[in-house]
C-alpha cells in the first residue's frame, strides 16, 4: 500500500506503513536492523545532524523518571558532511526512505545545509528540528529556506509552541507537520542531586501531544499531513493517532525499553489502514492474532448473522 | 546482538544485600566475555512490559555462566524477583575487556558501587594463576564478599581512598580496572586517576580501564545518550565499552 505522507507538488514521500521511529531514536543508519524488522517500516528518520560538529553534553544526561526518561544527548554528531559520507552507503542499502533529521540553527547554516543535501540521491526527505524557543519569524525563515530543496520538507514542531507555530510553517512551504518533539523538562538526577533539563519521553506525552493533534487537525489545511510523535508505546496509541487526523506517527523511546514494538505498530497500523480501507474486519490484520483464531471469529460472526435472519 | 527471552529459574541470596539469579537465557548469551552485559526488562508472556517504571532496561552484568545456557547475575537483594518470571534480553552489550598476553597480577577497584561488573573475570583469570586483589571504595566497602573465591585478595579502602601498601598494589599490577557507581562516573575517575598519578608516575595505555554502568537507553549505539568524549573521538560505553581506557578520558 502507498501513503503520501507529504504535501504533494513536489517529489513527493511515499511509504507502505505509516509508521517510523522518531529523530535520535534509532541512529544515521541501520543500528537497529538486528533488533527489528526494518522492512516493515514505512521509513527511517535519522538522528540529528547539525552542519558544525557537536560535542555529547557535559554531566548527567540520563535521569530515570516514574514511568518514563528525562535524556539531555547534546546532539553529539560529526557534522552534516560526515553524517552524510559515513551513512551515503548504508542509507543506499535500506529497503525503505530515508529521512535526514537536520537541526534548524541559523539562515546562513540553513543556506548550507541546503546546497548538501539536494544532490545527495539516498535521503528521500528533510525533517526540519525547530528548537524549542524559536521566534516566529526565525521558525518561518528558516523553513522558507529548507522549502527550497527538491526533496519533501517535513517540519518538527516544538512541543510547547506547536499550537502557535503550525500556520505559519505551513505557509512557509512545509510539506507535512511533525506534531511534535519531546517535551522539555527539567528533573533531579537522584546520583548526583542536581537539576537536568532534557527531552521527556514516556507514555504519558500521549494525552498532550493527542489533543493537539485532534485540535490542529480541525484547524490546518486539510491538504497538510500531520505526523504524529509523542508517547506511543501500543499499536492501539498509534490507532488513536491516525483517528485524531495524523497521517503517519513516529515512535520514540518506547523502541528503547521494547524494539520489537516499533515492529509490532508498524505491522499493526498498516493492517488497520488497508482493511478499513477495503471494509473489512478490523482485527483481523492483528499481528498477534493467530490464523485459527481468525478463522473462529469469522465463523462466530456467520454464525450470529444466519442466526439473526 | 538479539532480543530474546529468558525467565528466572533460580533465586539465591549470597549475602545480606544481594541475591543471586540464575537465568535460563538463550545460547547466545552464555557465550558472553568479561566486559558484556545485558539490557533486561521484566515482561510478561505476551511481550507487553509488565510496568514502565522502570522506564529503561536495567544493565545486568553477569558474573557467572554455566553450561546449559545459564547466566547468573547479582543484584541487591531488596529488589523482588520470582522463579518462572519472564525477562526480555538484549544483548551481548559492549566488548569483552581486553587483558594483556603476560597478565599475571591484576587490581580490581569497585568505587561507590558493587564489583558485580567485574566478577565474571574471576574464574578465567584464577584458572590461569593470575594473581587477584580486588579493592573495595566508598560505598562499595558495604559489599560483603563471603561468596567470592578465597583466592581473590580483599582489602577495604579507607575513608580517603587509601589502604596499607597501596604502594605495592598498584606497583604489582599489570592492569587495573575500576568499576565506578553512576552519577558522577567522571568525578569518580578523577578520584581514582588522582590516586594513582601519586603513586605511579607514568601511567601507560591499555593499563587502567574505568568501567562505566551508564544507564543505556538503546545499548546499540543508536540515541548517542551515554557518549563519551575522549582524546580525538567520541565512544559510546554501549557499543565500545564497558571498559574505557583511563588514560584517554576527558575527565574535565
Amino acid at each position: 500500500m502507498a501513503i503520501e505522507i507529504a504535501r504533494p507538488g513536489k517529489t513527493s514521500l511515499i511509504v507502505s506503513t505509516p509508521v517510523m521511529p522518531a529523530a535520535g531514536t534509532v541512529g544515521f543508519g541501520d543500528r537497529y536492523r538486528s533488533l527489528i524488522d526494518i522492512d516493515k517500516l514505512g521509513a527511517i528518520v535519522t538522528n540529528p545532524a547539525t552542519i558544525e560538529p557537536w560535542s555529547p553534553a557535559a554531566g548527567a544526561r540520563i535521569v530515570s523518571l516514574d514511568a518514563g526518561v528525562l535524556i539531555h544527548t547534546g546532539l553529539p554528531n560529526p557534522g552534516l558532511a560526515k553524517v552524510i559520507s559515513q551513512n551515503r552507503r548504508t542509507w543506499a542499502g535500506l529497503p525503505i526512505p530515508v529521512v535526514l533529521h537536520l537541526v534548524g540553527t541559523s539562515l546562513d547554516q540553513m543556506k548550507r545545509a541546503v546546497e548538501m543535501i539536494d544532490d545527495v540521491d539516498e535521503i528521500a526527505a528533510v525533517e526540519l528540528g525547530l528548537r524549542d524557543d524559536i521566534h516566529e519569524a526565525d521558525a518561518v525563515e528558516l523553513v522558507a529556506e529548507a522549502a527550497r530543496m527538491e526533496k519533501p520538507l517535513l517540519a518538527r514542531l516544538p512541543f510547547y509552541e506547536a499550537y502557535h507555530l503550525a500556520w505559519p510553517i505551513a505557509e512557509a512551504g512545509a510539506d507535512a507537520l511533525v506534531l511534535t518533539a519531546a517535551p522539555r523538562g527539567t528533573a533531579r538526577d537522584r546520583h548526583t542531586g542536581r537539576l537536568v533539563s532534557g527531552r521527556v519521553y514516556g507514555p504519558l506525552i500521549k494525552p498532550m501531544t493527542l489533543r493537539l493533534v485532534g485540535k490542529l487537525r480541525r484547524q490546518l489545511p486539510a491538504d497538510l499531513p500531520i505526523i504524529a510523535s509523542g508517547g506511543i508505546h501500543s499499536p492501539q496509541d498509534a490507532r488513536d493517532y491516525i483517528e485524531a487526523g495524523a497521517i503517519a506517527v513516529q515512535v520514540d523511546a518506547a523502541t528503547w525499553a521494547q524494539p520489537k514494538m516499533l515492529e509490532r505498530i508498524a505491522r499493526d497500523l498498516g493492517g488497520w489502514i488497508a482493511t478499513r480501507q477495503r471494509d473489512a474486519l478490523p482485527d483481523e490484520w492483528n499481528p498477534d492474532m493467530s490464523h485459527t483464531e481468525a478463522i473462529q471469529r469469522r465463523a462466530a460472526q456467520a454464525g450470529s448473522r444466519r442466526e439473526s435472519n | 546482538m538479539k532480543e530474546t527471552q529468558a525467565y528466572i529459574e533460580r533465586i539465591k541470596r549470597v549475602n545480606r544485600g544481594h541475591q543471586r539469579l540464575e537465568l535460563a537465557v538463550d545460547q547466545s548469551l552464555s557465550a558472553m566475555l568479561a566486559g558484556q552485559a545485558m539490557l533486561v526488562r521484566r515482561i510478561d508472556k505476551d511481550y507487553d512490559a509488565e510496568q514502565w517504571d522502570p522506564y529503561l532496561r536495567e544493565l545486568w552484568f553477569p558474573v557467572e555462566i554455566q553450561a546449559r545456557n545459564i547466566v547468573i547475575v547479582e543484584r541487591p537483594a531488596r529488589a523482588q524477583f520470582l522463579p518462572g518470571q519472564l525477562l526480555s534480553i538484549i544483548g551481548p552489550v559492549g566488548r569483552p575487556f581486553r587483558f594483556r598476553h603476560n597478565l599475571r597480577n591484576i587490581l580490581l577497584i569497585a568505587y561507590h558501587t558493587t564489583p558485580a561488573a567485574l566478577l565474571l573475570m574471576l574464574p578465567p583469570l584464577l584458572a590461569k594463576q593470575v594473581g587477584i586483589t580486588l579493592v573495595l571504595m566508598g560505598s562499595a566497602r558495604r559489599y560483603e564478599t563471603g561468596h567470592l573465591s578465597e583466592e581473590v585478595e580483599v582489602i577495604q579502602a579507607d575513608d580517603n581512598l587509601t589502604w596499607p601498601d597501596m604502594v605495592m598494589t598498584l606497583g604489582w599490577a599489570d592492569q587495573v580496572f575500576v568499576v565506578v557507581g553512576q552519577g558522577d562516573e567522571l568525578g569518580y575517575c578523577r578520584d581514582i586517576m588522582r590516586l594513582m598519578r601519586e603513586r605511579h608516575a607514568d601511567i601507560p595505555t591499555n593499563y587502567a580501564f574505568a568501567v562505566m554502568q551508564r544507564e543505556l537507553p538503546c545499548g546499540v549505539g543508536a540515541c548517542h545518550a551515554c557518549a563519551l568524549n575522549l582524546r580525538g573521538a567520541l565512544k559510546l560505553p554501549c557499543v565500545d565499552g564497558s571498559a574505557v581506557d583511563l588514560t584517554n578520558l576527558r575527565l574535565n
